[in-house]
């Protein structure tokens, strides 16, 4: 379906009241104006919150902002959409030089504006050193050791701010992206994790209410709303699976409506439907070094830099 | 019509009336992955453009 094939340049008209369009929605084949995109996210992320049941009554919502676009909407729209919630703002400053500054400055505009109370937890005090100290020599390996750093330091940082869930920023590309990967990489764990275990085992539950909303849309409102910000792009190479995966993704969204969210949807099914199945249950323990819950001796961050060195420490880089 | 990418770089297209999405796919950019806009507007990607049009392209792509 063309639009306006006379040639005459002006945007395809909303179809629910004829001003200029926005958006193309190429899954439901409608054009939205502004004012009826944004409904429309508002209204889809709203689903989201209440049927994944993300928000209780009493919950204190730490809602993981970095200060980039994701993040940005999200706190944005969670202040909007439930006027009520007691909303607190976490920060990670991983110490990335020529990076972290304009995301800080950016977040802390953000809560500023919209009053509300704001923490911060950098890697120098959780860790005593910056991530840029921390991979000095193994650059490669930023992605999976920065992942699992911010994993710790985000639950500290929620778990001080008193939270009882810790909300995130992830939206549709990211969970297609990460079940694409799972699937690829053959985790047998992640792909039978259910939605609602993604806590993970004694960590703060998280929730993910942009989950639903592709990444696209989630600019979209961000422009739209006047939230939008260029910032800086992180100076260290990201995975390169996700990368390819990212790629592979969106080649097959343009060609095929839709895929991302039938991707992610399977998913959720089936790990429902295979919720029987016995997991790799080992017993929880105190991690001996900082009581984090863990499975091991050593929780994953303090493994990290166990100077015993082992597979995957800092110690004695391998991969 | 013009094409002002992220970059700060612009390209040119020479080929008639094409819809954001086809100009955008002539220069190997994928529609999913950005958002057009034209004169300060975000327009669909199916918008036609006329050889004046000058679109701005911003890339959706994670900032984390
Ligand atoms: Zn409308
Ligand atoms: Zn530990």
């Amino acid at each position: 379906m063309e639009a306006n094939p006379d040639g005459t340049g002006r945007p395809p008209a909303c179809d629910l009241c004829g001003r200029p369009g926005v958006y193309l929605d190429r899954i439901q084949n409608r054009h939205l104006c502004s004012d009826h995109f944004v409904g429309d996210v508002e209204g889809r992320v709203n689903h989201t919150i209440q049927k994944y049941v993300m928000v209780q009554p009493g919950d204190r919502l730490a809602v993981a902002l970095s200060g980039g676009k994701d993040s940005t909407v999200l706190l944005h729209l969670l202040r909007r959409l439930l006027p009520d919630a007691d909303l607190a703002a976490v920060t990670v400053d991983e110490g990335i030089d020529g990076y972290r500054d304009a995301t800080l400055r950016s977040a802390g505009a953000t809560t500023r504006g919209l009053g509300i109370e704001h923490q911060t937890l950098s890697f120098l005090d959780l860790y005593g050193k910056t991530l840029d100290e921390i991979l000095k020599g193994q650059p490669d390996r930023a992605c999976s050791i920065c992942g699992i750093l911010r994993r710790k330091a985000l639950n500290t940082i929620a778990r001080r701010a008193g939270a009882s869930k810790l909300v995130t920023g992830h939206n549709l590309d990211d969970e297609a992206q990460s079940v694409l990967m799972n699937w690829l990489r053959g985790d047998r764990e992640r792909v039978l994790r259910r939605p609602e275990e993604n806590g993970g085992h004694g960590f703060i539950p998280r929730v993910k209410p942009l989950r639903e909303i592709p990444e696209k849309e989630v600019a979209l409102y961000g422009i739209l709303k006047g939230l939008f910000v260029e910032l800086p792009e992180c100076p260290y190479m990201h995975s390169a699976l996700r990368g390819e995966v990212r790629g592979i993704l969106t080649t097959l969204e343009r060609g095929h409506p839709g895929t991302m969210r039938r991707v992610v949807e399977g998913q959720v099914r089936l790990s429902r439907q295979l919720s029987s199945i016995p997991r790799a249950s080992r017993p929880l323990r105190a991690c001996e070094r900082c009581g984090d819950p863990t499975t091991a001796r050593l929780c994953q961050a303090c493994r990290l830099f166990d100077p015993e060195g082992g597979p995957g420490t800092l110690v004695s880089p391998e991969r | 019509m013009k094409i002002h990418l992220q970059d700060g770089t612009a390209r040119t297209f020479e080929g008639g009336p094409a819809t954001v999405s086809r100009v955008l796919l002539s220069l190997g950019v994928n529609p999913v992955e950005v958002i057009a806009s034209r004169d300060g507007k975000v327009i669909p990607e199916d918008t036609f453009l006329g050889p004046d049009d000058e679109i701005r392209i911003i890339r959706v792509s994670h900032g984390g």
